[in-house]
């Protein structure tokens, strides 16, 4: 039995009076990748920023890597060390290089020596290609080589959690592909991920679990095969075919 | 009225007394600006704490110097920081300080909050502190943008100095003002001063404008 890297018990969150998330339950076991599917405002993104506690839960458990993280007690930015995060819009620190942008958290947060954050930090840009970007600004970069920086600046941390929030939806699509490849070998590597997207394709191919979520709920999960061959549901049988 | 050939010898012939006041008008200025933005910096981050006691500090201190006319607040200043034993050049400094710190305060709040959001989101996933990504994300960013107002209040306060005059600090305005006024020539004198102004507010634009090139080199 793997691990049980996330462990989610009837999640809830409130915007007011919007309720985003009724009662989510899921568990991410270490190693897989689990894509979140479903259309805007089903509450994908708030889930996978209650996991990452960017936005704080209404009720519920959020258990990482076995222990309960309640936001009042525990120190968040421990347990986001642990938790890595893409942005949809990349968010990288637009005064400071490539290089500065990787090893920024390293240095500042874990103390780590500069020479060796350095180190550390171009090893992830040669492993994200973007070895010759290093001395650039973001400014430079298109938007999949962002996305890459943003992948890469994550991994410094060396986080066992890797949580993408629509990492693609931002992107001119000749410049998904490498943002998929990118997040494909990291899969490959063992990283445990968990990724909202509407990429299917990489659904497909890379994830072990497809979770669809509708209405603030999770309607329907299962492997890719089942899932988008073969779903239970209504709603989910209407969702893919709305899309595919 | 003007006679420019005399203008110039009244410029040439008072210049070391003008040199005085220049001096003390520079130093009040750089003081009560560097006193200023600290001041601003701290109400700033009162405003978009979310505190609500640290809100209302800020909000009322932004009111009582928005509100009041800055000869009062310098008044003010004076007599109330004169029995503590403090210097005129002290009080008008802490007086423009406070003054300044109100603008420079709303200056930097405007342009933190205009720093995408995503920002502070991206710095607090890594695990970094509210603090720390304040300090080395956001206030890089956001003193940038500030540049250009914070500029234009750092002019405003080069001649808002000229009011320390009334409680008797012999700046730039004072001296045209007691020497106008002891040769009956005030016009030449009132010409003079404002040159003076005029020149120094040229030199400190020049200032800015390099140093917002230099910041936005690179992006």
């Amino acid at each position: 039995m793997k691990k049980e890297m996330i462990k989610i018990e009837n999640l809830k969150k409130s915007f007011g009076d919007l309720e985003v998330l009724k009662e989510v339950n899921l568990d991410v076991h270490e190693s897989d990748v689990v894509v979140l599917i479903g259309a805007s405002g089903s509450g994908k993104s708030t889930l996978l920023r209650c996991i990452n506690f960017l936005e704080i839960k209404n009720g519920g458990k959020i258990v990482i890597e076995g222990e309960e993280v309640d936001p009042k007690s525990h120190n968040l930015n421990e347990v986001r060390q642990k938790v890595g995060m893409v942005f949809q819009h990349f968010n990288l620190f637009p005064h400071k290089t490539v290089l500065e942008n990787v090893m920024e958290a390293p240095v500042m947060v874990k103390n780590q020596d500069k020479k060796e954050a350095e180190k550390e930090a171009r090893v992830l840009l040669e492993k994200v290609g973007l070895s010759d970007k290093a001395d650039v600004y973001p400014a430079k970069l298109s938007g999949g080589q962002k996305q890459r920086v943003a992948i890469a600046r994550a991994l410094a941390m060396k986080p066992d959690i890797m949580l993408f929030d629509e990492p693609t939806s931002a992107l001119d699509p000749e410049l998904v592909g490498e943002v998929l490849a990118t997040m494909k070998e990291l899969a490959q590597e063992g990283m445990t991920m968990v990724v909202v997207t509407h990429e299917m394709g990489f659904a497909k191919e890379v994830a072990d679990e497809v979770v669809y979520m509708h209405d603030g709920q999770i309607w329907e999960r299962g492997t890719p095969q089942e899932l988008f061959n073969n779903p239970q549901e209504e709603r989910t049988k209407d969702f893919l075919s709305s899309i595919l | 009225m003007f006679d420019i050939a005399h203008i110039l010898d009244v410029l040439i012939e008072s210049y070391p007394l003008f040199m005085k006041g220049l001096w003390i008008t520079l130093k009040l200025t750089v003081v009560s600006i560097l006193i200023g933005t600290g001041i601003g910096l701290i109400f700033a981050l009162f405003k978009i704490s979310g505190i609500k006691i640290l809100n209302w500090i800020a909000n009322i201190y932004i009111a009582l110097i928005r509100g009041t006319p800055l000869i009062v607040q310098i008044f003010i200043f004076y007599f109330g920081l004169a029995e503590l034993g403090i210097s005129a050049f002290w009080s008008a400094a802490f007086g423009l300080a406070m003054h300044n710190g109100a603008y420079i305060a709303e200056i930097f709040r405007g342009s933190i909050q205009s720093v995408d959001r995503g920002q502070m989101e991206a710095g607090r996933s890594l695990g970094m502190t509210y603090g720390l990504t304040m300090r080395r994300i956001i206030l890089p960013q956001a003193f940038k943008r500030a540049l250009p107002p914070l500029g234009n209040q750092f002019i405003i306060g080069l001649k808002d100095s000229s009011l320390a005059s009334f409680i008797a600090l012999s700046e730039l305005f004072s001296i045209a003002t007691t020497q106008g006024s002891r040769t009956f020539d005030e016009m030449t004198y009132l010409i003079i001063v404002g040159l003076y102004y005029l020149v120094l507010v040229l030199l400190f634009t020049l200032l800015v404008n390099m140093l917002e090139k230099k910041l936005s080199a690179g992006e």
